[in-house]
């Protein structure tokens, strides 16, 4: 028999390595020589988008378009440390070193800016679209270009650091402000279960994710798709089958991922509601997205059927006999 | 040793490998097409997907031998005069590549479903790369591209 059945997860999630582990991130920024912009930074990219995210942000911190900022980014001979590509943190993290070092790297734009154009203060200096120009005076302007044939073969060069705020839980009383910031996240679906053969199929499927700010929306989209079909994934096909410490299934005949089939099209929310402590307010997504998913297919397999599931992955064999069990306790 | 003829991406060669190359070996190690990516090499993930003869096939479940004088097209195959293909270039605009360790693959069963496609549902797009594994993108950009690079030839 089929039967339909209906669920929401909801889930907080506190971004960053936590609990007073250091949490730094450093970032370097440079003049190149045709007047375009160096990043500097050691996080690395895995598919999720960081490069983009680190280009816009130091665009938007600098003034400039785009194509004016040449990133580097892992090469540990030319770039420093800002941490793993993990904890969901690159974002916030090196994020912010990014647009501290951007904004350090403006001050010493303005110091040779001011010796360009004979000022005797920085006071009212603006950069902007590879220029710095005085606000109060706008004809009195140079270039980036030119700042970087004045400097000849000296080097302008700026550093950022930022350190995540994470205070140590009391080992006694369990206390302390082990995360920040937080994220939160909503997923609910609607499903059909066939009782005989203990078959799920998800018939559709909303996801939620606060995000502080989108840095790049189509990218936080793409983050979702995948985390909703990872946690699917996890809900119901994915076994290591582990026995005696020996991983069973080691194949993707036998360990089950998600295809095209099986992932239904997904409704996608992104809540903006800017972090103080984040860079444009944004704040990292990556683990979030995928924690609200399985709840939320468990508690309509619940709805669907009456029957709590408390062991993953919920396999049609699983889900077949536990409903059978079910129904002969009554 | 053996001699077999491959065309490949629209050039004639006349390779003498050894019997037990896989089709993926010789693309990848004889001709150097390494756009053509190993997974599993077991046939489930489509990762070393390439069009031979028009067909969408496992490179890796291919003996060399077995494709000896077919026509083989791989990803680096799909660029004319400088120009990106309809696939590539939806790919790019739908943001559909994550990691892209599977996206060689996707295309190019993509383009082969395209090749013969009319007016293609999304639920049939889903099918067509239904070989295809992929681990970050949950699908939905990828089938999203697809739809895109069909109404790019389409001109609509």
């Amino acid at each position: 028999m089929k039967k339909r059945g209906r669920g929401i997860g909801l889930s907080f999630y506190g971004t960053g390595y936590g609990n007073g582990f250091p949490d730094v991130s450093n970032a370097w920024v440079r003049l190149l020589k045709d007047g375009k912009i160096g990043v500097y930074v050691g996080g690395a990219e895995v598919g999720q988008g960081a490069m983009t995210a680190f280009v816009q942000i130091a665009a938007e911190a600098l003034g400039v378009p785009h194509d004016r900022v040449l990133l580097e980014i892992e090469d540990t001979l030319t770039t420093p440390d800002s941490g793993t590509a993990a904890a969901t943190r690159q974002t916030y993290n090196t994020g912010n070193a990014i647009k501290i070092a951007c904004e350090n790297f403006k001050e010493k734009l303005k110091e040779v800016a001011k010796d360009i154009l004979n000022l005797n203060s920085t006071a009212a200096l603006e950069v902007k679209d590879g220029e710095v120009y005085l606000e109060i005076f706008p004809q009195k302007r140079v270039s980036l270009e030119k700042i970087a044939d004045f400097l000849g073969g000296n080097i302008l060069e700026a550093e950022g650091s930022f350190t995540a705020q994470t205070t140590k839980l009391d080992p006694e009383t369990g206390q302390g402000a082990p995360y920040w910031p937080y994220t939160f996240s909503a997923c609910g679906v609607e499903l059909e279960v066939d009782t005989i053969t203990g078959q799920v199929d998800i018939l559709k499927a909303v996801l939620v994710q606060d995000v502080g700010r989108a840095v790049n929306p189509h990218l936080v989209e793409g983050q979702m798709d995948g985390g909703y079909a990872m946690a699917l994934g996890y809900a119901l096909f994915e076994d290591l089958n582990l026995k005696r410490g020996v991983m069973g299934n080691r194949k993707f005949s036998k360990y089950l991922i998600p295809t095209s089939m099986d992932v239904t099209e997904l409704t996608k929310i992104i809540v903006e509601d800017p972090e103080s402590t984040a860079p444009y307010g944004a704040k990292g997504i990556g683990e979030p997205v995928m924690i609200p998913v399985t709840p939320a297919i468990l508690n309509a397999i619940y709805d669907a059927t009456g029957v709590r599931i408390t062991e993953l992955p919920i396999t049609p064999e699983k889900l077949a006999k536990a409903f059978s069990d079910f129904e002969k306790e009554g | 040793m053996i001699n077999i003829k491959l065309n490949v991406n629209g050039k004639d060669y006349s390779l003498e490998i050894e019997e037990d190359k896989r089709l993926i070996d010789v693309l990848r190690e004889d001709l150097r097409f390494t756009g053509v990516k190993e997974g599993c090499s077991e046939g489930e993930c489509g990762a070393c997907s390439v069009i031979m003869d028009g067909r969408i096939v496992n490179s890796c479940l291919v003996m060399a031998v077995q494709a000896n004088g077919s026509s083989i097209v791989t990803v680096e195959g799909l660029v004319k005069d400088g120009e990106l293909d309809p696939v590539q270039r939806a790919f790019i605009e739908k943001g559909a590549t994550q990691c892209g360790y599977c996206t060689p693959g996707f295309i190019m069963a993509a383009r082969a479903f395209l090749n013969r496609a009319k007016d293609p549902t999304r639920e049939e797009i889903r099918e067509a790369i239904s070989g295809n594994l992929c681990r970050c993108t949950g699908y939905n950009k990828i089938v999203d591209a697809i739809e895109e690079a069909y109404r790019y030839e389409k001109g609509i």
